[in-house]
């Protein structure tokens, strides 16, 4: 176990930077997720953790200590690839009993780990196959073994489930999350599916052309985005954004639109800096909006139906604006249809305002 | 977008069936029974297309069958007959039989033996080592182009220009080698001490490179997520290479060594250039006894069933080497 602090780190490949001025720091035991699209210098992040890759810039830190220089078998770490990386002319045993001969173990406490996380990971009816006699979700959960039968300061698992159909990866989220709790060890994990870091994580770093966008718990990063990018791809459906003016009517700061024409709440004035008529970008998420076709009491945003959707327990509607289209999530109860008149009410706890320059939300 | 689409709300929908199948599915699909016999097809299609293949090939074989089969069985018939430079008289297997007595057959045998595995040796563990050397170096390219001219020498040239290397008066290796102490008097390839090893040395010399060229190709293809793996496990950079690199490695290395092995069965321009098989027979390998039997004393007869003999030696060193090699490597770590 290990407190993990990442100090101004920098990689470049060739002349391009990958990661550029990464500051993390995980604490002991806990369970750090970086979140980003593909490219977007996870898995280089990983790799300089691990030692595989020379650290261009800055210095990462185990407990205080400098291990830039450290060669990977001198980390600690314990890796699960992007691609599994198991020994093709190895026995399951044998993948997973390598870890353990390499560093001298003798061969009864071998036996008996390799047992326990095989026993742990459901993989022990398998022990004497090859890895090219597994599925891929078998060949994951082997790698997985690798990681665990020792006990590393540090979990590295770069996208392990991300091969995985949809019902496994919901299943080995849970199995993943557990056994990181009940062992304790520092994990930092690497995904670019947000639902997988939401649900998994203590805390998250959102990563976006190699640099990094916010570092949060995940109800941070979900409710309380510092920008519009990190808003925009965190969250299923993703939010609408709009287009608006900011402007003062009768003391109160209201939000233009051809379609609404909405104030903003009180503590909300204090945080737009000011109440000078400029242009900003509002957010909000599907379900951060009720819709109706009946007009109801107070600010509304009007649009017509383009078409709405049906999935399994909600339905989600698009709605056609003056100059743009935006969802809205609602219950199967809905009854509008394709061009009808439709009247939807802001939940103003949960919209959000972004500069329409840099991005940097202020609220 | 037809309207019957959007019409149907979640309303219409009577309880128990599919929402979804209930958007826009029309429900004739449904009406056929699972269990409907179909109809056979009208017309079946006609069998796989002809096969030219044989014929296209005839003239091939026919051809292949001349130039390499037909010497080689005359070559059998050969070894059963007493073949001068006129016609042969048949004589079985005398020749066979005769060769078991033959000390400079059997001393050609071990000298092979012992020119074949330092060569192997040499050329493995240098060859090896240079791959790894320059895999990956900033000056690759260069290096493997630098690498590849002794190869583009005839043997009998690079024999040549290592004789003059040898030479006693003016040779540069010689006068290396007593500078160093490592010679007291006599040339090197007049030295049944030094005779074996220089010719050993020029073998070497030019066709380490292409161990060299064939590891660097495998080389390549190792596996880079293994040895990273590997490494992260806790293996150190040699241990590295002796659990994933290497074994990667045998099958590219399996035909270095074959071609090689087989060359050194084969060739001997370099070392008939050298030492012709001397001084007093020390570095008479079998090849060169058969070259003298068959084209110095015209023993066709003889020289035939040496031919054979070695041939059939080649042939099961060769299965001997591919199944060592494709034996299970499950137990290596
Ligand atoms: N060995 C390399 N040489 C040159 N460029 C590289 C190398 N490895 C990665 N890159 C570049 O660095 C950037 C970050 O790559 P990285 O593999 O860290 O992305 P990632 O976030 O892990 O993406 P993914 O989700 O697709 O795995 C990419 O633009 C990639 O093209
Ligand atoms: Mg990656």
């Amino acid at each position: 176990m290990a407190r993990i602090s990442i100090n101004k780190v920098w990689k470049y490949y060739g002349t391009s930077p990958a990661v550029r001025e990464l500051n993390l720091e995980c604490d002991d035991g806990s369970f750090v997720s970086i979140l980003g699209p593909s490219g977007c210098g996870k898995s280089s992040t990983m790799r300089m953790i691990a030692g595989l890759e020379h650290i261009s810039a800055g210095d990462i830190l185990f407990d205080g200590q400098r291990i830039n220089d450290l060669p990977p078998k001198d980390r600690d770490v314990a890796m699960v690839f992007e691609n599994y990386a198991l020994y093709p002319h190895k026995s399951v045993f044998d993948n997973i009993a390598n870890p353990l001969r390499l560093r001298g173990f003798a061969a009864d406490k071998i036996k008996e780990r390799v047992t326990s996380a095989t026993k742990l990971l459901e993989i022990d009816h398998l022990l004497n196959r090859r890895p090219s006699e597994l599925s891929g979700g078998q060949k994951q959960r082997v790698a997985i073994g690798r990681a665990i039968v020792r006990e590393p300061k540090l979990f590295l698992f770069d996208e392990p489930i991300a091969h995985l159909d949809a019902k496994l990866r919901a299943h080995m989220r849970g199995e993943i999350k557990h056994l990181q709790r009940s062992l304790g060890t520092t994990m930092i994990y690497v995904t670019h599916d947000q639902l997988e870091a939401l649900s998994m994580a203590d805390m998250i770093a959102v990563m976006h052309d190699g640099e990094l966008q916010q570092w949060g718990t995940p109800s941070e990063i979900f409710n309380r985005p510092v920008n519009a990018w990190v808003a925009g791809f965190v969250g299923e459906p993703a939010m609408n954004f709009l287009s608006a003016e900011l402007r003062s009517e009768g003391g109160n700061t209201v939000l233009t639109h051809p379609n609404f024409n909405i104030p903003l709440l009180p503590q909300q004035v204090a945080l737009v800096n000011g109440s000078a008529k400029r242009e900003v970008r509002m957010g909000v998420r599907p379900d951060a909006l009720s819709i109706s076709t009946t007009r109801p009491d107070g600010p509304v945003i009007e649009g017509r139906i383009y078409v709405t959707e049906l999935l399994g327990g909600d339905m989600l509607v698009d709605v056609q604006l003056a100059d743009a289209r935006i969802r809205v999530k609602t219950s199967t109860d809905f009854t509008g249809v394709a061009d009808d008149a439709c009247y939807m009410t802001v939940n103003r706890d949960k919209w959000h305002l972004f500069d329409i320059e840099d991005g940097h939300a202020y609220f | 977008m037809t309207s019957g689409v959007t019409n149907v709300s979640v309303a219409q929908v009577p309880p128990g069936t599919s929402l979804f199948r209930a958007r826009g599915t029309s429900s004739d699909i449904e009406a056929r029974p699972i269990t409907a016999v179909l109809p056979l097809p009208v017309r079946l299609n006609s069998a796989a297309p002809r096969r030219y293949y044989l014929y296209l090939m005839a003239p091939a074989i026919a051809v292949l069958a001349f130039i390499s089969l037909y010497p080689f069985v005359w070559l059998i018939v050969m070894s059963l007959q007493d073949v001068g430079v006129g016609a042969g008289e048949w004589v079985g297997l005398k020749n066979y039989t005769r060769l078991f007595n033959d000390v400079r057959f059997l001393e050609g045998w071990v000298l092979l033996a012992q020119y074949s595995a330092m060569c192997l040796a040499l050329q493995l563990s240098i060859g090896l080592l240079l791959a790894v050397i320059v895999n990956g170096a900033r000056w690759e390219k260069f290096l493997v182009t630098a690498l590849l001219m002794p190869m583009m020498m005839a043997p009998a040239v690079a024999g040549l220009v290592w004789l003059f290397l040898y030479n006693g008066t003016f040779g540069w290796y010689h006068w290396l080698f007593q500078s160093l102490g490592w010679l007291d008097s006599g040339s090197i390839l007049s030295s049944t001490d030094t005779a074996m090893l220089a010719i050993v040395l020029v073998d070497v010399w030019q066709w380490t490179p292409l161990i060299t060229l064939i590891a660097l190709a495998g080389l390549k293809r190792v596996p880079q997520d293994q040895l990273e793996a590997n490494m992260v496990d806790g293996a150190s950079p040699l241990r590295n290479f002796f659990a994933i690199t290497l074994p990667n490695l045998y099958p590219v290395l399996l035909i270095a060594i074959m071609l090689r092995f087989m060359d050194n069965f084969r060739f001997i321009d370099a070392a008939l250039v050298l030492t012709g098989g001397g001084p007093a027979d020390s570095t008479k390998i079998l090849p060169i006894y058969l070259f003298e039997v068959a084209f110095k004393f015209f023993k066709l007869g003889r020289g035939a069933a040496i031919a054979l003999t070695l041939l059939v030696v080649t042939i099961i060193l060769g299965k001997l080497l591919v199944r060592i090699f494709e034996k299970p490597k499950s137990e290596r770590v």
